[in-house]
């Protein structure tokens, strides 16, 4: 310890950096694989979330002896069907950013994420679109077990589409400006890795809701 | 006229309980003296592990509370990591002991009371002297109705009662549950036997009573600010007694009846489960 | 090692910052994780505060039923004429599980010591995502402020006991704002809990400094990162049952509303007990992990012994872990259950409690033929195992189906999860608090006042929850405003009242320790020293009482576990018992050649 003070002039604190570069790029890399960590495990709890409302769809339905129950108008397929093509298209754009980020090659990215986000838009729009059909044909949230399912589950996945199209905007803005580089954009991965997420729920949601 | 006969039938139930004894109260601090057939299983197991779990512990405390006093202040301590493969075993020898005595003896247990005795139904079913109940419970009171000499629950003959229930000595008795509005739980602390009623299902009990008297009948889940009062009466009668008393009970159900009545036609088919 | 960045060419990759200067963002909106451990601290005490007066209250009212309540009656109960009736009733005994459960013990012991001691103790100068701590903190804040507008409301609280079950927490049995209120603060509560969650996990995988490897860190980290894990993991399924509940409440849905009120079907009150259970098994050990880690810490430091078979305790910790989720079904057996599932959910209950007793194995074989110092902190350790083990053992019987019938909603449950809950976590809370109270604040805590507070806090707990334990053995139900209706019950009477002396007793007790901690830390008292316990621990032996704001001038380099002592060679070498996970080994003389090494 004497000898570590003694080289630094009898001052407290860490050694001075000799290599300034390379520290940052060291400090940034240590902290761009800590916020994917982070990122993970803050994916593996909303999953849980998720994994809790599926739950309790498949308890509902466990116990109905016919599903839908008698009276209950059909789902749509065809809406549905078209809004797993858009999430799947997003984000494939999403990914187009990435890669072209990861290349060095700014310029398309700002578009790409437009794109996402845009795609993202018009996901809640048709989504919307199958609420209101359905609605006109009875199905309400109120309406017994069925509507009850239904709601919840496409109305919570709604909510996280929202927040990650906002995010997805907000990240081509910035993008637009220049804000990010081959070795700056922890933020477009956090963001596609939460968007990849929602589109996988959306996934499950289709085949076990729609589907199934 | 219907207003009138109801207003009989609450007379009756009335001066039947004004004549009912109270069930007696319990002395000291050990469990509810048991009237059941099956109950004393239960106590056993209780009493068992209390003694088997008491060593364990005064075990533990011992070594704690000599090490406190032997091994306090100037002396030395042992520099023993505990990582050898002798000290990991020594330790899991200790908790595969207890393991297997205590938890053994309890799994084994209660799988045996549970598919022999309390969750054996077919059993109970079976025996042809078995009385069937069904139960209401709602906020905050029991109501039971007992089906007449037709055998089927919800007919003109059946016999309804509130806070009350009278069962015969010596046969099987078999509940089934329900609830109109929240979770209730029906329990019998001098049969160690409790069973939830949910509201959407029916759920079920069974038991014997091996001596005649009153036991209380109480609700074991938070049902809402009435929930300490909802308190039956379970009355365990001679055969002769019983007789007496569903002879009359079912003089007043004829006369009580109005099959207009909507609400008080709760009933159900028996569940086949 | 990923960690270890000297593979990076650089000895620290954690820059220091400038410390903030104004009153806001030093004290107000800090990213300090010691800041923020301070801020969960004072609010948690505040809520224990209040969460143990709600307490007496039901003591109050099972010891003289229908007396008005003194001092507090004419304040809090005008409408009833400051006598505790049952609707109060019901809110107070809700109301008072749900603070102490996720608004007192939960800030002290998982918001408190995670915050402080994770990163000092594995060597970082703070957690990986400071802005997310601090989040975690307000949103926990606005959950608490959603509690106390609860109590506010035309029709009081949520009523419906802390697990909530419906239907009688939806609008059929409890109308009114109040419910969803509290609802919604579980909902935020649950999400400051998953951030801090997160934050705690990732700290822990990706700060930890150079040598200090996974079986090098001290079993309070152990402790903590495990109930990370199952915050991160189980708080998201309440968050499910919540959202469900809410929206029942709220839209008319119908998951959880049955029977009469119920269309087309309904819905199966059942579902949101396995929603509900399959987080608050979890839940009892995400309360229980970091007492053990710091017990198993503290009776090291304080026997002067290692810690026996650490490696044993990490692994029971972690089969306790994975277990806990699959446990849950033992709240249930009562409610109709398949015999062949709940047969299952026995064996693993059973199960579930060999880890734990090798826990207490493990610490009663680190304490035999230790060199004990008597200090606060280890009476409080001791003290916990005491009533863990009681406590835990009370568990065996209501995890037994046969035994449970009996035993179900009765006191008896109440006598084991306050064991396990109130006196085993809030013993390791005091534990930690008086042991790490020099590193926090700079100063010492009144040994005698410490010492005096704990013989009454462990005689208090034990005979109040004990007669708990009794009253439940002699069948009575829980939940009841008043027991002494039923006729079997009017023989315990005496014993009620007498628990309730004890727990009056008890109560009073505890300001011995708020007037202790409340004069140390506004007043004067004598500086603690860098390492007055002598301990070997990072953040004992390489930062000051209290730390700077960048925690650590160096990274340290750590060499061995947290709890080398009485190792003879360090003896001849340093002159004392213990030696510093990151202090340097003086080389042997040549003469010694072969002698141990650390």
């Amino acid at each position: 310890m004497d000898a570590v003070l003694e080289e630094r002039g009898g001052r407290r604190g860490p050694a001075p950096v000799r290599d300034l570069e390379g520290y940052r790029a060291a400090t940034r890399a240590r902290g761009e694989l800590t916020a994917y960590v982070g990122m993970l495990v803050f994916l593996a709890s909303w999953a849980m979330l998720f994994g809790g409302l599926f739950f309790a769809y498949a308890l509902v339905r466990g116990r109905a002896p016919v599903w839908p129950p008698v009276g209950d108008p059909r789902l749509p397929l065809v809406l549905p069907g078209v809004n797993t093509a858009v999430i799947a298209l997003s984000s494939g754009a999403l990914q187009s950013a990435l890669r072209s980020l990861r290349r060095g090659r700014p310029s398309p990215v700002a578009g790409a994420l437009a794109l996402a986000a845009g795609l993202g838009a018009l996901f809640l729009a048709l989504q919307v679109a199958v609420w209101i059909g359905v609605h006109r044909q009875g199905l309400v949230p109120s309406g017994g077990p069925y509507g009850s399912v239904f709601y919840a589950l496409t109305s919570f996945h709604a909510l996280h589409v929202l927040v990650g199209l906002v995010a997805l905007a907000w990240l081509a803005v910035r993008a637009s400006r220049g804000a990010y580089g081959a070795m700056r954009h922890v933020a477009v991965r956090l963001w596609a890795m939460y968007w990849h997420f929602v589109g996988a729920i959306w996934l499950v949601l289709y085949a076990t809701v729609y589907l199934l | 006229m219907s207003a009138l006969r109801r207003m009989a039938g609450a007379a009756a139930v009335l001066v039947a309980a004004a004549v009912r004894a109270d069930p007696r109260p319990e002395r000291g601090f050990g469990l509810p003296h048991d009237a059941s057939l099956d109950g004393h299983r239960i106590d056993w197991l209780i009493h068992f592990t209390i003694v088997a779990l008491g060593i364990v512990f005064l075990a533990v405390l011992g070594m704690l509370v000599y090490a406190a006093v032997r091994h306090r202040g100037a002396h030395v301590a042992a520099y023993d990591h505990g990582n050898t493969r002798k000290s990991a075993l020594v330790v899991l020898g200790c908790v595969g002991i207890v393991v297997l005595v205590v938890d053994g003896n309890l799994f084994g247990h209660a799988v045996e009371d549970l598919n022999e005795h309390f969750w054996n139904f077919s059993k109970a079913e079976a025996d042809p002297r078995a009385v069937r109940i069904e139960v209401n419970a709602h906020q905050w009171a029991w109501t039971v109705r007992y089906p007449g000499p037709d055998g089927r629950f919800n007919t003109a003959d059946d016999i309804v009662e509130t806070n009350g229930l009278h069962v015969p000595l010596g046969v099987p008795v078999i509940l089934q549950l329900a609830s109109t509005d929240v979770i209730h739980s029906l329990y019998l602390p001098n049969f160690r036997v409790k069973q939830d009623a949910v509201p959407g299902s029916i759920t079920r009990l069974w038991f014997q009573g091996q001596e005649p008297g009153d036991f209380e009948l109480a609700c074991a889940q938070h049902c809402g600010p009435n929930h300490y009062k909802m308190r039956a009466v379970l009355s365990v009668m001679e055969p002769a007694a019983y007789a007496q008393w569903f002879a009359d009970a079912q003089a007043d159900a004829r006369r009580g009846y109005d099959p207009d009545d909507a609400e008080a036609h709760w009933g159900w088919d028996w569940k086949r489960f | 090692m990923a960690t270890h960045p000297a593979h990076l060419g650089h000895p620290d990759l954690q820059p220091i910052h400038p410390a903030p200067t104004s009153f806001a963002r030093r004290y107000v909106f800090s990213l300090d994780h010691k800041v923020i451990a301070q801020q969960f601290l004072w609010a948690g005490l505040i809520f224990l505060l209040v969460g143990g007066t709600l307490a007496m209250l039901i003591r109050w009212q099972w010891a003289f039923p229908y007396r008005q309540v003194p001092v507090l009656g004419p304040l809090f109960l005008r409408s009833t004429g400051g006598v505790i009736g049952p609707a109060n009733y019901q809110n107070i005994f809700t109301m008072h599980g749900l603070i102490m459960i996720f608004f007192a013990i939960t800030p002290v012991l998982i918001g408190t010591f995670g915050n402080f001691l994770i990163p000092l103790q594995i060597g970082a100068r703070d957690m990986a995502f400071p802005l997310l701590n601090m989040l975690s903190f307000w949103f926990f804040l606005v959950s608490q402020l959603l509690v106390i507008a609860s109590f506010l409301v035309a029709l009081g609280p949520a009523g419906a006991g802390w697990t909530g079950y419906p239907p009688l927490s939806t609008n059929i049995g409890m109308p009114g704002l109040g419910q969803t209120l509290v609802v919604l603060a579980l909902f935020f509560t649950g999400v400051a809990s998953t951030m801090g969650a997160i934050n705690y996990i990732t700290t822990v995988i990706r700060l930890r400094a150079p040598g200090m490897t996974y079986m090098r860190l001290p079993l309070t980290i152990w402790g903590l990162w495990f109930t990370a894990v199952l915050n991160a993991l189980f708080v998201p399924v309440l968050g499910s049952a919540a959202l469900l509940l809410f929206l029942d409440r709220t839209f008319g849905t119908q998951f959880f509303i049955a029977g009469a009120a119920a269309v087309r079907g309904g819905g199966d009150p059942i579902m949101y007990q396995h929603l509900f259970w399959i987080f608050g098994h979890p839940e009892v050990y995400i309360l229980i992990l970091p007492a053990w880690g710091i017990v198993g810490d503290v009776v090291s430091f304080f026997a002067r012994k290692p810690a026996y078979w650490y490696k044993g305790s990490v692994y029971a910790m972690a089969t306790v872990t994975v277990l806990s989720g699959v446990v849950y079904g033992h709240h249930m057996f009562v409610t109709g259950m398949s015999p062949l599932l709940g047969q299952g959910f026995m064996l693993l209950t059973l199960l579930i409690s060999a880890p734990a007793m090798l826990l207490v194995f493990n610490w009663m074989f680190t304490v035999w033929r230790g060199s004990i110092r008597f200090t606060t902190p280890m009476l409080f350790a001791l003290g916990t195992v005491f009533v863990f083990g009681l406590g835990g053992l009370t568990g065996l019987f209501l995890g037994d189906i046969s035994l449970d019938l009996y035993l179900h909603d009765t006191m008896f449950v109440v006598g084991h999860f306050h064991f396990t809950m109130a006196a085993a976590s809030f013993l390791g809370t005091m534990t930690g608090l008086y042991f790490w109270f020099p590193k926090i604040f700079g100063k010492r805590l009144d040994e005698r006042l410490g010492k005096a507070h704990f013989w009454i806090t462990v005689v208090g707990l034990t005979l109040v929850f004990g007669g708990q334990l009794l009253a439940g053995y002699a069948g009575q139900q829980r939940r009841l405003f008043d027991p002494f209706q039923y006729t079997f019950i009017q023989g315990l009477r005496g014993l009620n009242r007498w628990t309730s002396y004890f727990a009056f007793a008890l109560f009073a007790g505890q300001f011995l320790f708020i007037w202790n901690f409340l004069r140390t830390v506004f007043g004067r008292a004598e500086a603690a020293g860098q390492n007055p316990w002598e301990v070997t621990t990072l953040e004992w032996t390489n930062t000051t009482s209290p730390p700077p704001y960048h925690d650590f001038d160096v990274i340290p380099e750590v060499r061995r576990g947290p709890h080398e002592f009485a190792n003879p060679a360090v003896k001849e070498a340093l002159g004392r018992d213990w030696i510093g996970q990151a202090e340097e080994m003086p080389e042997p003389p040549a003469s010694e050649a072969g002698a141990a090494k650390a």
